[in-house]
């Protein structure tokens, strides 16, 4: 457990240092002129485009954030060759991927914090109308970017970082459209090939929608906190089967 | 080819394209006059998103039917695209309260009140439980109904607004002055007062105009800020009293 600590906080000096606090930086000038714009142009709305807009923001900013540094993660390790001097230590695999994972979910969970505490202020400023909901909405969106990270992780032990990124950009928007994937054996009625397919993809896809309250948010609607609680759990042991299929495919790369 | 020459019609070809390039930036029309019918997709086109990304997509065209409405009730005055749009938004995000009333006063801007009144009928629909809805159906109904006993329809709605969570007391006042006989000038003007107590930019923009419509003079004015100026907020009762005044007291 320790060693695996270790890793996890080297890996969150080494990602914290990457300049990765600049997106913070960008995302606080971004709610600010867009807050000054949407005030001028929304109709008294700015409380709801606030919120609304600062949300996909904090997805998207934290998106970037998480593919790109999770699809290096692994590879940047191979390649630096640092990973030799780890593994020649009493350093397991599943070790190495774990602490690896937990050191980026902790920067990440820094660059979060910061975009939500950006976004609940400004959204106090401008409109009165921040309340501890948003701010649990901004944690959801960081479970949903854990189970990106996990994946991306994954595919970067498989890929290339490149592909990696791709991947881990397409799990992100499948998962939230995951729903739609049975819509396509609509078009398909009597092609069984089609039907199971889509049926498989719709399994393995992670159901991110699940936990997406930004509507009931923006419209000040009542969550239900029990059924987004329940999907909270569901999505963290995906993560968990995620990282050991990472960890059991790292175990059979030789170096 | 001489290199010289070469050179010469490079130079010159540079010289050519930036003064094309500089001569449109410079002329180019900078008002170019807004066109009334623009492409509005149809919501089942959205419908197949998640439900908070719908709300996002609403959002956006809030932003553009803001955009659309400034662009024309200051010009042309033609909003042919306003019902497809506001519908858009209706659509893909029921709860968006706000959207409704909006379209319900541009509609009144359009000509397009039926349209308005099947706008403000959905909204209740979608949200039952905000009084604001049968509040400005009843206000709806008194001034675009032609129905001979628009004045009881109009109570009937104002009661049920009254009965919801939230309704202000004047409210109920509006429904019981309307079951009455009592002057009709009076209980538009009223209504106005209700609406500039509750309404958005737009729809406080038309309740200044049609309270100096409807009453033309100082006096009037003046009387009319005494007798119904309670149901307002302060800020609202000063920016009312600035609008109808121009500042006098």
């Amino acid at each position: 457990m320790s060693r695996v600590v270790a890793i996890a906080r080297n890996t969150f000096r080494e990602t914290i240092r990457d300049r990765i606090l600049g997106v913070i930086v960008l995302f606080a000038l971004l709610m600010i002129v867009g807050s000054l714009w949407l005030a001028s142009i929304s109709l008294e709305q700015e409380g709801r485009m606030m919120k609304d807009f600062g949300l996909v923001a904090v997805s998207g900013f934290g998106l970037i954030v998480a593919v790109f540094v999770a699809a290096s993660l692994v590879r940047k390790e191979v390649e630096k060759r640092t990973v030799f001097v780890l593994f020649s230590k009493p350093v397991g695999r599943g070790e190495f991927i774990c602490g690896k994972f937990l050191g980026l979910c902790l920067t990440m969970a820094v660059v979060m914090a910061g975009m939500g505490v950006f976004l609940f202020g400004v959204s106090w400023w401008v409109a009165r109308e921040a309340t501890p909901a948003l701010l649990l909405a901004v944690v959801l969106v960081y479970l949903q970017l854990v189970v990106v990270m996990a994946a991306t992780v994954f595919f970067s032990t498989v890929t290339s970082t490149v592909l990696a990124t791709v991947l881990g950009i397409c799990t992100y928007f499948m998962g939230v459209l995951s729903h739609n994937v049975l819509n396509l054996t609509d078009v398909a009625q009597n092609d069984p090939v089609l039907k199971g397919v889509a049926w498989a993809l719709f399994v393995l896809i992670p159901n991110l929608s699940a936990i997406d309250v930004r509507g009931d948010i923006v419209n000040s609607a009542a969550v239900d906190w029990a059924a987004v609680g329940a999907w909270s759990g569901y999505l963290l042991a995906y993560t968990v089967v995620v990282l050991l299929a990472a960890t059991a495919v790292f175990r059979r790369r030789e170096f | 080819m001489p290199i010289l020459l070469r050179r010469l019609l490079t130079v010159a070809l540079i010289a050519a394209c930036l003064t094309v390039v500089v001569a449109y930036q410079v002329t180019r029309p900078v008002d170019v006059a807004a066109d009334p019918r623009v492409f509005v997709p149809s919501p089942g086109f959205y419908q197949r998103l998640p439900e908070s990304w719908q709300t996002t997509v609403a959002d956006a065209y809030w932003l553009a039917v803001i955009q659309y409405y400034g662009e024309h009730v200051n010009g042309d005055k033609r909003f042919d695209s306003l019902p497809a749009m506001v519908d858009l938004v209706t659509t893909l995000n029921p709860q968006f309260a706000k959207a409704y009333f909006f379209g319900a006063f541009a509609a009144i801007d359009a000509g397009q009140t039926p349209w308005g009144y099947e706008l403000l009928k959905r909204g209740y629909a979608e949200n039952p439980d905000d009084w604001r809805f049968p509040f400005y159906l009843g206000f709806y109904i008194y001034n675009f109904a032609r129905n001979s006993d628009k004045d009881v329809l109009a109570a009937q709605m104002y009661e049920q607004a009254a009965k919801l969570p939230g309704a202000p007391d004047f409210v109920s006042r509006l429904a019981a002055i309307l079951y009455g006989k009592g002057d009709e000038k009076a209980k538009a003007v009223r209504m106005w007062f209700a609406v500039y107590a509750e309404g958005d930019e737009v729809a406080r923009q038309r309740a200044v105009d049609e309270l100096k419509k409807m009453l033309p003079t100082t006096a009037e004015r003046r009387d009319a800020l005494d007798r119904y100026g309670s149901m307002l907020s302060q800020d609202r009762y000063t920016t009312l009293q600035e609008g109808l005044m121009g500042g006098q007291k």
